[in-house]
């Protein structure tokens, strides 16, 4: 057998091993998106697509249509989960994330189901996106992600899932979320229905550092943050964070703005942790943060 | 191998396969000068000169410019433009014909490979996956969709799978797909015309 007719086959069995999981997400007007079967009952797809909570349906790939239901969304990331209760369905296999190299050959798989080809073009480290969330990994794609695709599988030679294809997450670039994030997240949101911010539990106030001070420490901007509430027993208080302390630098970089401060700690996972800068009677001190959970909000 | 006459390219793997591949659709691709400004493809069908090309491509006579570089007057044998298929007839003998395939037998994400002259650059090579099967919209007729880059001069060129084999005709591009005829559907195209040819002869 020739080698061109070996690649065919491999990538026609790729995409017959998923399809049986790839569903069509009925939840906006006209345009269906793509879900995957991920566990048993529970089906992945893109938050962007779900434009509705209510009177969503799937359509497998037998073609038979079926009410779902919102299990949960993650905007940050880009996910969704949905429960269908005919469960039948085939579950997807899923890839080895870590196996993942620059140039491996990669379908994308829509209902249908439709397919495109291309390769992994770039590979990169943990990213935060616009929306606010954390991706393991940038996974950028050179292949044509066509309308009703996000949602949808990219899939490896062998057909096993490597990542949920999503336009959603950038305008210019062919992003997938990598398998990771999405067991991640989808088993938060099938636990919790939502998944959790971080949190440090202060209320802070922009404030002008002194000249002397920003001599002294490198990577400080004009501006710290000053600590104007301390909630008790949350996350900083119990780093030991004190009110009238001022923040200068998390992880290393500046925060002159409290959105500075949402970026790093918004995005990071519930116990993990944080260093932070402060300028304390005017010396700076290293406090450990461990991020708390933020409150889910009322009303 | 000792004593091996073959010139062609006999490297072992995916390239050498295409290579052999690409060298063997541009000896049955021809240059389609019909009605329109721009030049399309055709396809070689059948060695005695019958050319299958897109109806939106030549309807009636159309000067051929063979794969050797020799230019031909074509006459129109058949013309279907809800297929967008046109049959063509050449006077010339023992030309390269295509081999032809099934096109019922495709899957979704089948390796598939065109040739053709888009942008009048003759003999130019793209290659994709077969993207979806069925009508793209339900009361449509019926196109082999390809994720595969096509331009305007593609149009009437073959669509072959990895063993070489014609499987379409290249028709158009919507949404950044290449749509093309199924080769069943050409082969129902040119079933009147064989049989007549059958009777006469």
């Amino acid at each position: 057998m020739n080698a061109l007719l070996s690649l065919s086959n491999d990538l026609a069995a790729a995409v017959e091993r998923v399809r049986g999981a790839v569903v069509a997400v009925n939840a906006r007007p006209r345009l269906p998106s793509t879900g995957v079967h991920w566990r048993r009952g529970l089906i992945v797809t893109a938050d962007h697509t779900v434009r509705s909570d209510e009177d969503i349906t799937i359509t497998a790939s037998d073609g038979r249509t079926v009410a779902s239901s919102l299990v949960g969304r993650d905007p940050g990331t880009d996910l969704a989960v949905l429960r269908v209760h005919d469960t039948d369905l085939p579950l997807a296999d899923l890839g080895d994330p870590g196996s993942l190299q620059v140039g491996h050959i990669v379908l994308a798989v829509g209902y249908g189901p439709r397919a495109s080809w291309g390769v992994v073009s770039a590979l990169g480290g943990r990213w935060q996106t616009w929306r606010g969330g954390e991706i393991d990994q940038l996974m950028r794609l050179d292949l044509t992600l066509y309308p009703g695709f996000s949602g949808g599988p990219l899939v490896d030679v062998q057909g096993r899932v490597v990542g949920i294809n999503t336009s959603g997450l950038s305008r210019q670039l062919e992003l997938a979320i990598p398998v990771s994030t999405v067991v991640r997240v989808a088993d938060e949101l099938i636990d919790k229905g939502h998944v959790s911010r971080g949190f440090l539990g202060v209320g802070l106030q922009p404030a002008r550092l002194p000249e002397a001070f920003r001599r002294r420490l490198t990577g400080a901007s004009e501006i710290g943050l000053l600590v104007v509430n301390v909630q008790p027993d949350g996350p900083a208080a119990k780093a030991g964070v004190l009110l009238g302390d001022v923040l200068v630098t998390l992880d290393g970089a500046p925060v002159g703005a409290t959105e500075d401060v949402q970026a790093v700690v918004g995005a990071r996972r519930v116990g993990s942790t944080v260093t932070a800068t402060i300028l304390r009677a005017g010396a700076p001190a290293e406090v450990s943060i461990t991020v708390g959970e933020r409150p889910p909000r009322r009303g | 191998m000792p004593g091996h006459s073959e010139t062609h390219d006999i490297r072992p793997g995916i390239d050498g396969d295409l290579t052999a591949i690409t060298g063997r659709l541009r000896r049955i691709t021809v240059q389609v000068h019909g009605s329109s400004a721009s030049a399309g493809s055709g396809v070689i069908w059948i060695s005695n000169g019958l050319i299958v090309t897109n109806a939106h491509v030549a309807r009636g006579r159309a000067a051929v410019v063979l794969p050797g570089g020799r230019a031909v007057e074509a006459r129109g044998l058949a013309w279907d433009p809800e297929h967008d298929l046109a049959a063509l007839a050449v006077d010339a003998d023992g030309l390269s014909a295509a081999d032809v395939g099934d096109s019922d037998s495709l899957r979704v994400g089948d390796l598939v490979v065109a040739v053709g002259n888009p942008f009048g650059l003759a003999g130019a090579v793209t290659t994709g996956v077969i993207h979806a099967l069925g009508p793209r919209r339900a009361a449509g007729p019926s196109f082999i969709q390809a994720d595969l880059r096509l331009a305007p001069g593609n149009s009437g060129g073959p669509l072959a799978d990895a063993r070489g084999r014609v499987i379409g005709i290249n028709a158009m591009i919507a949404g950044g797909l290449a749509l093309a005829v199924p080769s069943n559907v050409v082969a129902r195209f040119l079933a009147p015309l064989r049989h007549g040819a059958a009777t006469v002869s």
